[in-house]
This record gives structure tokens, C-alpha cells and sequence, in this order.
């Protein structure tokens, strides 16, 4: 049977008043959960204060091995005590789902007194790397949407999970919010498909200068502008050398759909000049 | 958390009916059936948090208003004057990448359905699934029918077109009944309860096709209508069968000719021991048979 002994390890209680909470996810498109997480606790040196243990949760059958490094499921809390904001970077669970976001909720409500959360997320598009991003957000309020109102985010519209799909475990944690009466957001950014396995630093931008607007947290977004230009370097680089790469951006930026195989050739041809290392 | 019951009816000696989806959601079909043919109500639920992954999420005008979870639902009904509750699931509380249920979720839901039963006063469950055999699709399907205690088996012997375990050629009584429609089974006898799985029988080479296959299903409501001793009106599932065929011999058109060739010789198959003449030889079906199995095996390969 289920152990009843709460699946998480607090190592010091933070004080915290009506904080916010930030979730990423590692498997991300573009990596956007853990880089928009690395880029906040980094910025507002924040500190960790709790994990959700993974026996439960993951399979922990060996490591997975991902840029030549082993890797293991984390989810380990953050916090800012001066930003009143608590974050949360982990791994997506592979079993026992409910009882992993009842215990993120738990730890946000009981040991930070959380009353707003935020999701961040990726998402697969056909666009070219040179579109500026859109920021998608879905509330779990009434209350919650008129929070949103505030902010210029693409906010009103319908989506039913397609046959044979599943929802996001986003959207699994904001209804479980819900329950709570915890007001809930998840964020969502296109990601071109060609940097949904390497990094999309725009992407990341966009979700950063959000939070940062929400929360005041007064955050230089400079570092992300460097990379931004540095990604956008060598994507030219490659469009020089290779026409036909070129080509294909040139069509995607005018909104022109391509082929299967010239989707292939791209994806292949900029993460590959992406992954090499300088 | 657990068990939701709405309301919690007296009953006289009720008998429970439980399926899950499996190989050609043969089981779900027929204890689906069964309940609209008698217009069972629902009455209660398992909550799903602990056991499944939400299904559908429905947003409007950028607000989540929705979660959906596969439903595992009780149902109350009569007919011929016996109550009769039902159990059923609309997905196996599998792992990640697997089909059926195992280990500790399948042990607690199988335990929750019992407990229903046994609080309902339940003397008797049935549950069902599919039997995959070498049997052409042009042939009525038999029911594989496990019981579990040996008090049972001369019950289930005398029912037409039911074969036991111990009637299949090359299985010596043994085999296996995979997810929640056997665990129920044996679960049911570690408690004390009465049990029987009615398996319909699939052709071999129908078994990893995602379809329905209510011919069989409908076999499984012929022998379970009179094992309840309830008379049924069969128009419903023989239109539900007349409408699949077309599906079916389309499917089974797009097989090479020549493999079409050696699955017709499965008409003349026969698989248990209760025919006493067989219309080819030994040596032949064991051919058919591998030949079959090679052909799906490269199939599978060349997907």
C-alpha cells in the first residue's frame, strides 16, 4: 500500500506571506522550464529549502545520459525571501501524478502560504526562430483572467485536448489549484520546432520580462539579450553557408509551410550547428 | 478518497457484472450492452485521482474549465426480476506504456470494486474479456468461461457454446487471464465471492488491431443471459455486429492474398476438444498457425 508519510523533505521553513509560485518543468521545449528557473534563481539568488523525494514518482531503473551527463529526476523548491516568490524546478513524474502535485501544493501552501501559482511551458510551432514570441496564458479563475488582463498576453481562447492526446501536466497542477481556491496560471510560449531540443533563449526572454513585470523583481535581462544575439549569429552563419537552410527560414518567416522532409533537413541541420561545441 | 456510492439501495441477493477495456473491448462491449438493455442507473463511482491520468482538458476563452478522468462507474439495474449492479471501467489503471493493470493499483481498485459488491450483498460476479483463438472471423465465436472455485464448473459446463480451460487443445486446463477482468477473479475467491470471467473468442490475427469486436461480445451476452436466467432481446448487439462486418472483411481484404489464402483455412480449425472430428489434420493447423504467426511477426517488424 501507498505510504502515508508525506513524499516531501523541507530543510529550513521559509517566511512567507502570500507568496507566488513558479513551476518548470526539465522536459521542456526549448528547455524553457528549467532555463526560465536557472535564469530566476540565479538573478534573485535564491535558495532551496525543499525537495519531493523521487522513489514514488520515477521509474529509477538507471540514469538517463543527456549531453554526455548522467541524469537524475529532481524537484527542488526555491525561494526569495525579499520577492515573496517561491519556486519549484522539476522533473515531470511518471506515476502517481495526483500525490506529486498534492504535495507541490502542499509545500506551497502549508510551508510558503502561497496564494498564486504560475506554469511555464514550451510548445511546438511552425514558426521561424526570427518571430517575436507570443506569451499564452490559460487561467483556472475568473479571478485569475482578470489578472491577466493587465499584462499584453494572448489570454482568450478555446482549446480541447485532441483525441489520443493527454493534458499537460500543467494543466493537471493549475485544476488541482483550482480545487484549492489557489488562483493559477500556466504560460506558454511557442517554440520553433528546429529549437524544441536545444535551447530557445527568446523564449526564455519573453517568459522572464512576464515575471518580472508581475512581480517587480527587477531583473537584468541582459544576459538573455546576449544570447538571444548569439543564437541568432549562428543560425546566420548557417544560412550562409547553406542555401537551402536559408531557403527554408525564408519561407517559414513568410509564414509558408514546408515539406516533411525539408521540416527534417532544417531540424537536423541547426541542431547539429547549434550542438557543436565552440 | 476511494469509493463514491450516490445512494445506497437495498437489494435482494444482486449480482455483480464488471468489466475493463481489453484485446477488442470484447468484455466492455458486452457489459455495456447488458446495462443500457436494462437501463441500469448509475449509482456511484471510484474517484480516479489515484489511479489515472486525466483524459481531456477543455479550456474557453483562456479559462480551464475542465479536467476529465476516465470514469470508473457502478451502475444499478433489473431485469427478470433480479438486481443487477455494474461495474465499469473505461480505462485499466495501467503503468506508463502498458495496457493492463498490475501490482498495487490493479490489487486496490480490484479490492474497491469488491468492497461495493460485498456492501451491496452481491452473491455472484461476472466479469469479461476476449480469448484470442485460431478461429476464422466468419465463425461464431465460443466463450472461454474460468471460474473461481471447481463448485462452479459444472454450471459453467452445461451452458452452450462455453468452453473451459481444460477443453483447449495444447492448454491443459492452464493460461492466463491478463488485467483486471482476471485479477477481479482472484481477488473474488480471496474473499470468498463467487466469481466467473466470460471471455469471447478473437480470430489470432485480429488480436493488436485497434478494433471492436462486438461478434464475440454478443457470444458473451448469449451465455450470460442464460447464466442470469434473464431473457434478452439480442436486436441491438446483432445490429451492433451487422455494422462492424463491413470494417472487418475490410480489414481482413487489405491482408495479401496469399495470406488470406492460409488464415481461410482457420474455418475448418477447430481448437478444443469438443468436436470429435477434425476436418484437417493436426500437422496441418500447427502449419497455419505458424505460417500466421511469421506473417504477423514480419508485419510488425516492417511497421
Amino acid at each position: 500500500m501507498l505510504s502515508h508519510k508525506p513524499p516531501f523533505r523541507i530543510y529550513r521553513k521559509p517566511e512567507l506571506l502570500s507568496s507566488s509560485l513558479v513551476v518548470g518543468w526539465s522536459e521542456d521545449a526549448g528547455k524553457l522550464g528549467s532555463k526560465v528557473i536557472d535564469y530566476l534563481c540565479k538573478k534573485l539568488k535564491c535558495t532551496e529549502f525543499a525537495e519531493i523525494e523521487p522513489a514514488d514518482f520515477f521509474p529509477l531503473a538507471g540514469v538517463s545520459v543527456e549531453d554526455d551527463v548522467a541524469q537524475f529526476p529532481e524537484s527542488k523548491f526555491y525561494y526569495c525571501q525579499q520577492k515573496n516568490l517561491v519556486i519549484l524546478k522539476s522533473s515531470s513524474p511518471r506515476y502517481e501524478w495526483y500525490r506529486f502535485l498534492d504535495s507541490v501544493l502542499d509545500v506551497a501552501e502549508h510551508y510558503c502560504h502561497t496564494t498564486e501559482l504560475y506554469t511555464i511551458g514550451g510548445m511546438v510551432s511552425p514558426s521561424a526562430h526570427t518571430a517575436p514570441r507570443d506569451l499564452f496564458a490559460i487561467a483556472n479563475s475568473m479571478e485569475m483572467k482578470d489578472v491577466l488582463s493587465q499584462y499584453d498576453l494572448a489570454r482568450d481562447f478555446d482549446y480541447e485536448t485532441p483525441t489520443g492526446q493527454r493534458p499537460t501536466i500543467s494543466s493537471y497542477l493549475l485544476w488541482l489549484a483550482k480545487k484549492r481556491n489557489m488562483a493559477a496560471s500556466s504560460l506558454w510560449v511557442p517554440v520553433p520546432f528546429y529549437l524544441v531540443s536545444t535551447e530557445d533563449p527568446r523564449a526564455c526572454r519573453k517568459t522572464v520580462e512576464f515575471l518580472d513585470r508581475r512581480f517587480g523583481l527587477g531583473i537584468d535581462l541582459a544576459e538573455l539579450d546576449d544570447e538571444v544575439a548569439v543564437q541568432n549569429q549562428k543560425i546566420a552563419q548557417v544560412r550562409v553557408n547553406f542555401p537551402d537552410i536559408d531557403n527554408y527560414i525564408q519561407r517559414l518567416e513568410s509564414s509558408l509551410g514546408l515539406a516533411h522532409e525539408e521540416n527534417e533537413t532544417l531540424l537536423k541541420e541547426i541542431e547539429g550547428f547549434l550542438r557543436k561545441k565552440d | 478518497m476511494g469509493v463514491r456510492l450516490y445512494r445506497e439501495p437495498q437489494l435482494e441477493s444482486p449480482i455483480l457484472i464488471a468489466s475493463w477495456p481489453g484485446i477488442g473491448n470484447i468484455g466492455i462491449i458486452a457489459v455495456d450492452t447488458l446495462r443500457e438493455m436494462v437501463r441500469a442507473e448509475e449509482i456511484g463511482e471510484i474517484e480516479p485521482w489515484d489511479f489515472f491520468y486525466p483524459k481531456r482538458v477543455s479550456i474557453r476563452h483562456g479559462e480551464l474549465k475542465s479536467l476529465e478522468f476516465p470514469g470508473s462507474k457502478f451502475y444499478l439495474g433489473k431485469a427478470g426480476g433480479k438486481d443487477l449492479v455494474f461495474f465499469i471501467g473505461e480505462e485499466q489503471p495501467a503503468e506508463v506504456g502498458k495496457a493492463y493493470a498490475e501490482g498495487t493499483k490493479a490489487y486496490r481498485m480490484a479490492n474497491l470494486v469488491l468492497d461495493v459488491a460485498i456492501k451491496l450483498g452481491c452473491r455472484r460476479i461476472y466479469t469479461s474479456g476476449a480469448a484470442v483463438a485460431p478461429i476464422h472471423h466468419t465463425v461464431r465465436p465460443k466463450v472461454w468461461a474460468v471460474p473461481n472455485s471447481e463448485e462452479l464448473i459444472d454450471e459453467v459446463n452445461s451452458y452452450e457454446n462455453v468452453v473451459l480451460m481444460s477443453e483447449i487443445d495444447g492448454g491443459g486446463g492452464q493460461g492466463n487471464i491478463t488485467g483486471l477482468n482476471g485479477l477481479l477473479l482472484g481477488v473474488a475467491r480471496k474473499r470468498g465471492i463467487d466469481a466467473i470471467c466470460m471471455m469471447g473468442e478473437i480470430p489470432i490475427y485480429f488480436q493488436d488491431f485497434p478494433l471492436p469486436y462486438p461478434k464475440a461480445s454478443k457470444s458473451v451476452l448469449e451465455v450470460l443471459s442464460v447464466s442470469l436466467g434473464i431473457e434478452l432481446e439480442m436486436q441491438g448487439i446483432t445490429a451492433i455486429v451487422e455494422r462492424s462486418e463491413g470494417e472487418i472483411e475490410r480489414l481482413y481484404e487489405s491482408f495479401p492474398s496469399e495470406i488470406r489464402e492460409e488464415l481461410d483455412k482457420l474455418k475448418y480449425v477447430t481448437h478444443t476438444r469438443a468436436i470429435d472430428q477434425e476436418p484437417i489434420t493436426e500437422e496441418d493447423k500447427n502449419r497455419i498457425l505458424e505460417d500466421i504467426d511469421k506473417f504477423f511477426k514480419r508485419e510488425s517488424k516492417e511497421d
